[in-house]
């Protein structure tokens, strides 16, 4: 696998906050690498120091395996950004912003006019053609921000928290066509704060808090960083104490708790944690309703990690 | 690339409602104001016709020069008639002064007396008049005196009375001042408002300008930030913009042209391509203000067009729009500013092309503004050579 | 209380456009009203005159300028011809006299030598035209007759002398109730434009969709809560008005003691009201903060245009004053402008002036009458 991009010990300081501090990491052809953290932990900063929109005080940016400056245009020509901000013209129809965007990588008119169309499918506006931005929703006008970014058809797409503040069958649609992006064969360097769509999306992800990665590799890579390795949950009504300090002493167990009927048992790594359970629940004949078990999340290890929440 | 940007940037351009409105709407709508308020007042600086009241008395009676002098200046088929004469008592006259109904009364005693109400032009016209009549009946004193002096001199002891009345006509005749007119014709100085208006629309161009840069800088709008990763040259990209602003603008200017020329009269004097020499510079210098204010303020584009707008007012009141005598009281006691004033480049630009013959003082004012226009185009240089920021 | 507590709020957070715009219109009006004298007093009686004498003083020479000096103002301008010239232009002086070389020597040898002029063409200028004609005249009919240069003067200064007497019945202090209407007069662009400006800035923050989705679900009838933001509003305008009241007593000095400059607060009150009331109107029907901008100037300025706020309403076509008359501006302009013809206060004399305000709070009532009508109708929101 090829880097598509290396940053190395980039390094962004406002005057007093360090915005960015010592960041290094690659990003391989044809993955989607999820930039997770929360508000204000550099994701946009580096994305734009990557784009060579901000100066940094340190380090050092290589796109496509060539230095990244404002004028490289041949590096540019490849490279599609959708920023966090709706960026359109409210003077233009939809059509017109996704070709002029368009227009400032496609000269070929034909080709562009093609182009223009399949980003307009690939978001879903196709009804939305003649509108104006003002007359668009929320959920449209970040599907519009969208394809103005990528109708080009670039290698490289960087996205920028694109689903703030989206209905959920826009973000849907968003996330759809994210896929799709990555299945034509575009490398994809993705921002959000919501772990959930980087579960679904990312190939790999680098969680970031105050401008330092934490943690990094492939979703299974980084959950493997919880200390834990599940929680269960059992609805059992009126459960016996002693039962509870029974469980307490099996192995893996790292903490339970029961209240309003709930059995909540979290286990440290190790294997068959479920079958020992159900096998003593068996035995002992205590009746059950429901039992779940859930995986970590990348919350978990943001917590573990930072000790705070990853949203606020 | 160019061209495609271009073509996007007009489409934006004039389907701003706002920017119309200022660079193409505005200025008319004021010119029409301009034009409804002002088009009478050199008008009404000739003389109407003054309603006056005579007192007969027996002086005025029997002064033959009194009495026909005031017939023949309200008779209605005298072209060059002064009064609307009524002849009353004296009560009455009082009462019809103090009705406003007349602009004062004559009272003919040993000497004339006139009774207004206050001091004025109206008033001023009857009092010199009675004094002309008045003046006049002491030449022909004086003369006559010399004259029968003359005879007596000569022992001539027998005078022809009716001689010596045709001979004081014969030397009172011909007897005219030789006074020649040498000013210019183009004196109507509310033509300074309409060269306001103008320099106001061109500076207002400014908002145009000022939009172009908006629209390419990264830190100035996430429209920007697009175009900064796009893999266009950016001098190109603001290049094509600003042009597309500033085809815009003289769009904006020339229509004010038409409507200022051929609805509201409005002279620019005789040299038309002067007149477009100085609106085309004129509005390049407008713009460059919006490059430059586009440049050096970092707010949003309202902030900014409240500044355009504030500097482009302040500018036209300097120059006279909001009272022609303005321009003249800083012309004259602090020129500095007014030489530093593009608004006032502008406006003066215009009066000199229509009232000066020579053209010195035009191309000053042509120069002044090139050289304005550098100034705001190398100061903003400084902001738009720069590629990375510090902060967006 | 809540409604005004927000207005207060909403109006701290916009004081920086406001507090610019106050001073800015202060400025013009004050700036204005010094620098008022040339552009207005078109009725002062003497021309302004500019001597250029390429002649030796004496003699004849000596007499015509003497003669002209005593009867006009010299004005005194740096002798060259673009000063000359822009001042001409600028009716900084109405008529240029140039004597020629030699003057007095043609004179005397009947050459009747030509002199040259410029001139405004105005009033003015033709007051002066006349004052040299006539010495010419006078000069050159003696000029035929006697042989002496003395005796020449002589005779011309006998003849002259014979002047009318002129007796000016009005008491009224002309010049200062000029200035105090001229004062008025501008008030009607600062209260006008001020009004608007900052009632429809205040005013598109309450009008915003959200917010006005908000109040109109509320429990406060609509037109309660029109009359709670109008009277929020109120205290702006009438803050707005003391200020221009206060400005009229530091520029205008004793006449704002009199009855007159009582007459003329009044006045201004009203006319304020009805701004306000019109400010409100407008800030109902625009919720675009972008176009308030416009809207001041189109507004503001138009009603000063045409109603003679800027040019005095005598120098107004007619027809543009028939269209005036649909403008509550005019009304306070005319009562103005009357105030400076009106001696003495009785019963006849003050009835024209409590018309032109009763015409004005018609204008107030109908613009609350229909503020209400509008927000009545868009309580539903298309």
């Amino acid at each position: 696998m090829k880097n598509v991009i290396e940053v190395k010990n980039l390094t962004k300081e406002y005057k007093e906050l360090k915005a960015v501090d010592n960041l290094s990491f690659a990003v391989q052809e044809g993955e989607i690498l999820g930039l997770l953290g929360p508000n204000g932990s550099g994701k946009s900063t580096t994305i734009n120091c990557i784009l060579s929109l901000l100066n940094f005080s340190e380090g050092s940016i290589k796109i496509f395996g060539k230095e990244m400056k404002p004028d490289a245009y041949d590096i540019k020509k490849d490279i599609g950004v959708v920023f966090q901000d709706v960026a359109v013209f409210e003077e233009l129809s939809v059509y017109d912003n996704i070709d002029y965007f368009c227009g400032l990588y496609i000269k070929d008119k034909r080709v562009r006019k093609k182009y223009v169309e399949e980003a307009i499918q690939l978001v879903g506006l196709e009804e939305f053609k003649n509108f104006f931005p003002k007359k668009l929703s929320g959920g449209l006008l970040r599907r519009l921000n969208i394809a103005c970014g990528i109708a080009h058809k670039p290698k490289l797409i960087f996205l920028d928290e694109p689903t703030v503040a989206v209905d959920p069958q826009s973000r849907n649609n968003i996330l759809d066509g994210i896929k799709m992006l990555r299945d034509r064969g575009a490398t994809i360097i993705y921002t959000t704060h919501y772990m959930e769509e980087v579960e679904i999306l990312c190939d790999r992800v680098i969680i970031l808090d105050k401008g330092k990665i934490i943690a990094s590799g492939t979703n299974a890579e980084v959950k493997a960083l919880a200390s834990i390795e599940e929680k269960v949950s059992v609805e059992a009504i009126d459960l016996d104490k002693k039962y509870i300090d029974e469980i307490k002493k099996f192995k893996n167990v790292d903490e339970v708790i029961y209240n309003n009927n709930i059995l909540f048992i979290r286990y440290k790594k190790g294997k068959n944690n479920l079958d020992t359970l159900l096998d003593y629940l068996k035995e002992e004949h205590i009746k059950y309703n429901k039992i779940y078990s859930e995986r970590p999340t990348l919350n978990d290890v943001f917590l573990e990690l930072t000790g705070k929440e990853l949203r606020d | 690339m160019f061209i495609h940007n271009f073509k996007y940037a007009l489409k934006t351009l004039f389907r701003n409602k706002m920017l119309i409105f200022w660079t193409f709407a505005f200025p008319i709508i004021l010119g029409t104001f301009f034009n409804m308020a002002f088009s009478d007042i050199e008008k009404s600086e000739k003389l109407d016709i003054i309603d006056i009241a005579i007192v007969e008395t027996d002086e005025f009676k029997n002064n033959e020069i009194f009495k026909e002098s005031f017939k023949e200046l309200s008779n209605k088929k005298n072209k060059d008639r002064l009064f609307n004469t009524k002849y009353v008592e004296e009560s009455e006259a009082k009462e019809l002064l103090k009705s406003n109904k007349i602009t004062g009364y004559l009272l003919l005693k040993d000497t004339p007396k006139v009774v207004v109400t206050t001091s004025g032009i109206n008033e001023t016209i009857l009092k010199y008049v009675t004094e002309e009549i008045k003046q006049t009946e002491k030449i022909v004193e004086n003369l006559a005196q010399s004259e029968i002096k003359k005879e007596v001199e000569k022992k001539n002891y027998n005078i022809d009375y009716d001689q010596i009345y045709n001979k004081v006509l014969e030397i009172t005749k011909d007897s005219d001042a030789n006074i020649k007119n040498i000013t210019s014709h183009n004196l109507s100085y509310t033509m300074i408002e309409f060269y306001t208006l103008i320099a106001m629309a061109c500076l207002y161009g400014g908002i145009l300008g000022m939009v172009a840069i908006n629209q390419n800088l990264a830190n100035m709008s996430s429209n920007g930030k697009r175009v900064s990763v796009a893999p266009t040259s950016k001098g190109k990209l603001i290049l094509s913009s600003v042009l597309a602003s500033y085809i815009t603008q003289l769009i904006g200017i020339f229509l004010l042209f038409i409507y200022t020329i051929f609805a509201l009269k409005v002279d620019y004097g005789n040299n038309l391509a002067l007149v477009i020499l100085l609106a085309t510079v004129g509005s390049f210098a407008g713009l460059s203000l919006g490059v430059a204010v586009a440049c050096l303020f970092k707010a949003n584009d309202n902030v900014k067009t409240g500044i355009v707008i504030s500097i482009t007012m302040f500018g036209c009141f300097l120059s006279g729009m909001m009272g022609i005598t303005m321009k003249y009281i800083i012309d004259k006691n602090i020129p500095i500013i007014n030489k530093l004033n593009p608004a006032n480049m502008i406006t003066d630009g215009f009066y000199s092309l229509y009232y000066y013959d020579t053209l010195d003082r035009f191309y000053f004012n042509v120069v002044s503004l090139l050289i304005f226009a550098f100034l705001m185009i190398a100061i903003s240089m400084f902001s738009l050579r720069r590629q990375k920021y510090d902060s967006i | 209380m809540t409604v005004f507590r927000t207005f207060l709020k909403v109006l701290n957070k916009c004081k920086t456009p406001i507090i610019m715009y106050t001073v800015f219109l202060i400025f013009f009006g004050g700036f204005n009203i010094q620098t008022s004298d040339n552009s207005t007093n078109f009725t002062a009686s003497k021309p302004d005159i500019l001597i250029i004498n390429k002649d030796c003083e004496k003699g004849i020479t000596k007499n015509l300028i003497h003669y002209i000096e005593k009867n006009s103002n010299i004005i005194d301008i740096e002798n060259k011809e673009e000063k000359i010239n822009d001042a001409l232009f600028y009716r900084d002086v109405n008529y240029i006299i140039y004597i020629p070389d030699h003057f007095r020597e043609d004179f005397l040898n009947h050459k009747n030598p030509k002199i040259e002029v410029k001139s405004t063409g105005d009033y003015q200028a033709s007051l002066a035209e006349m004052m040299l004609e006539r010495y010419m005249k006078i000069a050159n009919t003696y000029n035929k007759n006697l042989s002496s240069e003395k005796k020449i003067i002589k005779n011309i200064d006998d003849t002259l002398s014979k002047q009318a007497k002129v007796e000016i019945t009005s008491k009224l202090d002309t010049d200062h109730l000029e200035k105090a209407t001229f004062y008025y007069n501008f008030t009607n662009y600062c209260l006008l434009a001020g009004c608007i400006y900052v009632i429809c800035l205040i005013l598109s923050s309450f009008k915003n969709e959200h917010i006005q989705k908000r109040t109109i679900i509320s429990s406060m009838n609509y037109k309660e809560y029109n009359r709670k933001l109008l009277l929020s509003n109120s205290l702006f305008s009438i803050v707005l008005w003391l200020f221009y009241v206060l400005l009229s007593f530091i520029l205008l000095g004793n006449i704002m003691f009199t009855l007159h400059g009582l007459i003329y607060i009044i006045n201004s009150f009203v006319f304020t009201l009805c701004a306000l009331t019109l400010a409100f109107l407008l800030g109902n029907l625009v919720s675009n903060k972008n176009a308030i901008n416009g809207i001041v100037n189109v507004i503001a300025l138009g009603s000063s245009f045409l109603c003679g706020a800027f040019v005095p309403m005598e120098y107004l076509p007619n027809s543009v004053l028939t269209i005036a008359h649909i403008l509550p501006s005019y009304w306070f302009i005319k009562t103005n402008e009357l105030l400076k013809t009106i001696e003495s206060f009785n019963l006849e004399t003050i009835k024209p002036i409590i018309l032109n305000m009763a015409v004005i709070v018609i204008f107030t009532i109908i613009f609350v009458v229909i503020t209400n009508i509008i927000s009545s109708k868009k309580r539903k929101i298309n």
